[in-house]
């Protein structure tokens, strides 16, 4: 047992030496880190990545619809999310979004106000005209904000109608108030009704987002732990290549002829690669939480996740040196495999959004599993909250092992 | 000429000696294209699973429910409050709606009505399911909040008689609220930038540009290793004792690689027109100045960077994580407009950055050729100074 | 002397190969046994059989009265291994190597601190100690992998072909060591190619060639199986017809047998200076100039020469 745990431990500081082995163990996970830390806007300064979208509105409509859409676009409350400026000439506007310097350009044609409310002394709408966002493709997310604001006051305008109009004809038809008056009233009673309607409505909702640590969850707890388990599949695989390795400088062979039995030599070798793997995991873990004030939440839960996950991630890499052959196959083979679980594991991209089959997929990436409960516990949760992913994690590394040493029967380790 | 067509071959013949090149040439990149673009083929049932605790049990709290049931985005599931509670806290459905009880019509004639959504944090489909419950909601609540209004209105001219000619005076308004609500005609309109008529606007676009420069980027910064392992076995030294020009050697080298990358991003590129249908074809003349000038830029890239490595294991590990941090900052994987202002301008040093606007412009903007020369020009600038760097700092051992 | 090592119709066979076709010798306490044969005679996978690495495929050998195939932990904690490569952490430093195969051979504690420092003077590194193996020589490298196989003071050196690629003076200093050694009392078996390293360090050379012990004994009772022969070497330049000068030298009456190799011709003759003349002779009427002539008391060459009609080199 001594001598496993030595062997191992002499492997934990081969890779440390590894000056190669660092930069995908430590350096990669962590500039990507960085990166995706921009793109969800942690860096930013304001709490999300969207903001000041720019935004270009051509108002050709006379009536006061058109005003008012332009002074909500540059009203105080909008002023950090989007940036809007106005121009007289469609062609302008459109092509400064295929320039690509802005998300959108916003028409309101000629008539807008009238189409909605009609003049007085006219009855009822006439066609309607329709607000026209030139839409600037490579910026979907702007994009999406954009029509979210434009639908808002679109609704805002329709209730106000609906509302000035239900409440004139009711009142005409039991004779309230007689129908000469109707057309200033119902004017008046629609733009009472524009501002009051809208904001106060009759079921509201309140949302929680989940547990106390919710109020600002940090999308960081999602994207570092994704990193990490990345790249903590490099270091499984990594294990392979050493074995290989020794086996080609001749270290392997005399560990053999030393009083040490193979199962020894096997065993330490594995735990060299676990070794190596918490290591890895938890200096990213402890690097995220002083540089970027990361809270991955309960230690003990964090602990027990880390073993449990390296432990699912070095059955993979047994495996996969059970079966290369050469180094240098071992390290392109660890590759893809670390980069295919990172996406079907999640590291990229939620798995929520992606569709079936890649959710059921990913049961078999260990990054699945420790981002569940990486999330789980960065949003409060203790240990009791992760049996299922630490029995999962460890189920997967007892299986891949047993695969492993069939496999490892086999072939015989000395053999050349 | 010769002796770069014979670098050339003997670099093909190198490289797809295993059938592991071939994950990282096509197989690799087409999993995570059609992955990131959320699959192809039209799911069962692709709506967010919401689950709904009634606790009301009234008519209301049904009309609300079948709401949703129609609702294009999510899906409730009705459950207990033990059961939903659950699944919550273990993060199997990422948002939960309570109804409380009391909730009824009756009651929000003279007040309002709170509903409970709990959200998982940073859960797209949290947001989503937000969104329908509100649009949902507002749907049953506006019509009221009118109805209310106009009895309000009346009321302030003369009280009613009797609470029934009350009642149907609120009734009479929620039913033609509720008509003219449903019946307002569609006032936004929404245009794509710049894409003809015939082609749809597709998502897809995105990944599918973005992973071709990634995974023709990571192999071609990959070049690094070539030279630490021609180094590390002295067959560069050889090279060179040889009457052989450095420039010869690099060009050769860099010619043999950006050949094997128009081949891959061709082979993608029709990947991307045949199975996924996307617009890759409409300016065949911009695109292949595009993919020509971008694979210089990431060959000569990978030249400079051959220099600066020591052994293969290095440049193993840098080409992936160099190459996969320049298409995240480059917005292969996530458009630009995520990230702040100011990494925005920051990012523009890198070539990916101009690839990937260069190819949106065609797939997604459908601009002719001529509008990606500027992107072209800043990609072959990049080759040219990073070949020059590479030739300065060559060195055999 | 007692019997350390007892081999028995060793044999080994990798698939339709037989590396090993059923040697058996003995070495006694305090010798040093040479193994002398070409590149892949089975020299290597005879000390790997030996050394429990591989499994014989039939045959034993017993070192200390330890089988090698039923009871290779015992065996493994009385034998030292050099191996040919360097077989060592390239990454790891001197000191840090010998302490991790210390704790292999179950060394801990003061007694390995104190066995590491001794090793490190006896090969002269402990000044470099601290520096990692990859910054050494070739020849600093070769002394720190013969150190790891002293670590556990074990009772049976395997040397397999120490001296392979280095510099002289390494060579020179490694050659001195082995014989330090054995002085002190170690058991060595050496295996080599080098026809001198035999000649100079061994009490018993064991020839293989193919797989196979051709000859076994001291170096005079080797000798001696070629009669009391001596070597002729002609050198002559290159681009001559060194074929046909062979059979021309083989043809006189005196010579047993001739031999080319690379750009002379190796003539075993009973008495060299008798055979000179006629040999140059010969020389001069093909027109073929001699540039030197060697002239070889026996040795374990002209051995080897005559049991396979091959010459050791290459």
């Amino acid at each position: 047992m001594k001598k496993l745990f030595l062997i191992g431990l002499k492997d934990l500081k081969l890779i440390f030496r590894d000056p190669a082995a660092l930069v995908l163990m430590l350096a990669a996970p962590f500039a990507l880190t960085l990166g995706l830390g921009f793109v969800t806007g942690q860096f930013g300064g304001s709490g999300s990545g969207i903001g000041n979208i720019p935004v270009v509105i051509v108002n050709q409509d006379s009536g006061q619809l058109g005003a008012a859409l332009v002074e909500m676009f540059q009203s105080e409350q909008l002023s950090d999310l989007v940036t809007a400026t106005q121009l007289d000439d469609p062609t302008e506007a459109f092509q400064q979004v295929d320039d690509d310097l802005v998300a959108a350009a916003i028409l309101v044609p000629a008539g807008f106000t009238d189409s909605v409310l009609p003049p007085a002394g006219q009855s009822a709408p006439g066609r309607t005209i329709q607000l026209q966002v030139y839409a600037n493709p490579t910026r979907p997310t702007s994009v999406g904000v954009i029509k979210t604001i434009l639908e808002e006051f679109v609704n805002r305008l329709e209730v106000a109608r609906v509302g000035g109009t239900v409440a004139i004809t009711q009142l005409i038809e039991s004779g309230l108030v007689p129908p000469q008056e109707a057309a200033a009233l119902a004017v008046e009673l629609g733009q009472q009704q524009a501002d009051s309607l809208a904001e106060s409505n009759a079921i509201t909702l309140t949302s929680n987002v989940a547990s106390e640590a919710a109020v600002n969850f940090n999308p960081l707890a999602y994207i570092a732990p994704g990193m990490a388990l990345m790249f903590l599949m490099y270091t499984a695989s990594n294990a392979g290549r050493t074995l290989l390795l020794e086996r080609d400088h001749g270290t392997l062979p005399r560990l053999l002829i030393s009083p040490t039995a193979s199962a020894q030599v096997l065993g330490g070798k594995i735990f060299g690669v676990y070794l190596s793997g918490v290591a890895q995991m938890l200096i990213l873990i402890i690097a995220s939480t002083l540089l970027f004030q990361l809270q991955w939440g309960d230690p003990l839960g964090v602990l027990a996740l880390v073993l449990a996950a390296v432990f699912g991630a070095t059955g993979w890499g047994m495996v996969i040196t059970a079966l290369a052959k050469r180094p240098g196959q071992v390290a392109a083979v660890g590759s893809v495999i670390m980069l295919t679980f990172g996406i079907l594991g999640g590291s990229f991209i939620n798995l929520e959004v992606m569709p079936v089959w890649v959710q059921f997929a990913s049961k078999i990436t260990p990054n699945a599993w420790g981002l569940d409960g990486f999330s789980t516990l960065a949003l409060g949760g203790g240990l009791n909250l992760l049996g299922r992913p630490i029995l999962a994690l460890i189920v997967m590394g007892l299986a891949l092992f047993a695969v492993a040493l069939v496999f490892f029967n086999r072939r015989g380790m000395a053999m050349k | 000429m010769k002796k770069i067509l014979a670098i050339t071959f003997r670099d093909l013949r190198v490289r797809f000696a295993s059938f592991v090149e071939w994950l990282f040439f096509l197989i690799l990149p087409i999993v995570f294209t059609l992955v990131l673009s959320g699959g192809t083929g039209a799911p069962a049932d692709n709506r967010v699973r919401l689950v709904v605790v009634d606790q009301a049990n009234t008519s209301l709290s049904t009309e609300l429910i079948t709401a949703l049931e129609n609702s294009e985005s999510v899906r409730p599931d009705l459950l207990s409050l033990d059961d939903a509670e659950y699944q919550f806290d273990s993060r199997r459905v990422s948002a939960m709606l309570i109804i409380p009880q009391g909730f009824a019509r009756e009651a929000l004639e003279s007040g309002t009505l709170t509903l409970e959504l709990r959200q998982q944090p940073n859960s797209l489909n949290a947001l989503v399911a937000q969104r329908s419950v509100q649009a949902v909601i507002s749907r049953v609540g506006q019509a009221v909040a009118i109805a209310r209004n106009s009895l309000a209105e009346a009321e302030a001219l003369r009280p009613f008689e009797t609470d029934a000619a009350r009642q149907t005076y609120f009734d009479d308004a929620l039913e033609s609220a509720q008509t003219l609500l449903a019946e307002a005609p569609d006032r936004l309109t929404e245009t794509q930038g710049d894409t003809p008529d015939q082609i749809e606007y597709d998502p897809r676009a995105n990944s599918s540009a973005g992973q071709l420069i990634t995974w023709v980027f990571i192999p071609l910064i990959g070049l690094s290793e070539l030279f630490a392992y021609e180094r590390q076995k002295g067959t560069l030294r050889r090279i060179l004792t040889t009457p052989t020009r450095k420039g010869t050697y690099l060009f050769g080298t860099i010619f043999g690689q950006v050949l094997i990358a128009l081949g891959q991003m061709t082979l993608l590129v029709l990947f991307g027109i045949l199975v996924m249908n996307l617009n890759w074809g409409q300016d065949v003349f911009g695109l292949a100045i595009m993919l020509v000038a971008g694979a210089l830029a990431a060959a000569a890239l990978g030249t400079m960077l051959g220099t600066f490595v020591k052994t293969t294991g290095q440049a193993n590990g840098l080409s992936i994580m160099l190459g996969m941090v320049m298409a995240l900052m480059g917005g292969c994987w996530y458009p630009l407009e995520l990230f702040p202002e100011a990494v925005r301008s920051m990012v523009k040093v890198l070539p990916t950055t101009w690839a990937m606007q260069g190819l949106l412009d065609l797939v997604l903007r459908g601009q002719p050729w001529t509008a990606i020369l500027p992107e072209a020009g800043v990609l072959l600038g990049f080759a040219a100074v990073f070949f020059v760097i590479g030739i300065l700092r060559f060195k055999y051992e | 002397m007692p019997t350390i090592l007892e081999v028995k119709d060793l044999v080994k066979k990798y698939g339709d190969f037989t590396a090993v076709k059923g040697i058996s010798f003995n070495i006694q306490e305090g010798e040093i046994f040479s193994l002398l044969g070409p590149n892949g005679a089975g020299k290597t996978t005879t000390i790997s059989v030996l050394s429990t690495l591989y499994a014989a495929t039939s045959g034993d050998a017993t070192i200390a009265g330890h089988s090698v195939s039923k009871d290779p932990m015992a065996v493994r904690k009385v034998i030292g291994v050099v191996p040919q490569e360097i077989a060592l952490y390239e990454d790891l430093t001197a000191r840090e190597n010998l302490n991790f195969w210390g704790q292999m051979y179950s060394l801990s504690g003061k007694a390995l601190k104190d066995r590491v420092e001794e090793i490190l003077e006896q090969i002269g590194l402990t000044d470099k100690a601290r520096d990692k193996v990859k910054t050494y020589s070739g020849g600093m490298k070769r002394r720190v992998n013969i150190g790891v196989g002293l670590l556990h003071k074990p009772s049976l050196l395997f040397m397999d072909e120490p001296t392979v690629g280095i510099d002289p003076q390494s060579r020179r200093a490694i050659l001195d060591s082995v014989k330090d050694l054995n002085r002190q009392g170690m058991t060595v078996l050496y295996t080599t190619h080098y026809m001198e390293e035999a000649a100079e360090l061994s009490n018993r050379v064991g020839i293989i060639d193919h797989g196979e012990l051709i000859a076994l004994g001291t170096q005079k009772e080797l000798t001696r199986q070629v009669g009391e022969m001596e070597t002729l070497v002609l050198h002559v330049d290159e681009m001559q017809d060194v074929q046909r000068l062979a059979k021309a030298v083989e043809a006189l009456e005196m010579v047993r047998h001739a031999e080319v190799s690379d750009h002379s011709v190796t003539a075993i003759v009973p008495e060299a200076e008798e055979a000179l003349a006629p040999a140059v002779t010969k020389a001069n009427e093909l027109g073929i100039k001699i540039r030197s002539v060697d002239i070889r008391e026996p040795n374990l060459e002209a051995v080897f020469l005559h049991l396979t009609g091959r010459a050791l080199r290459d």
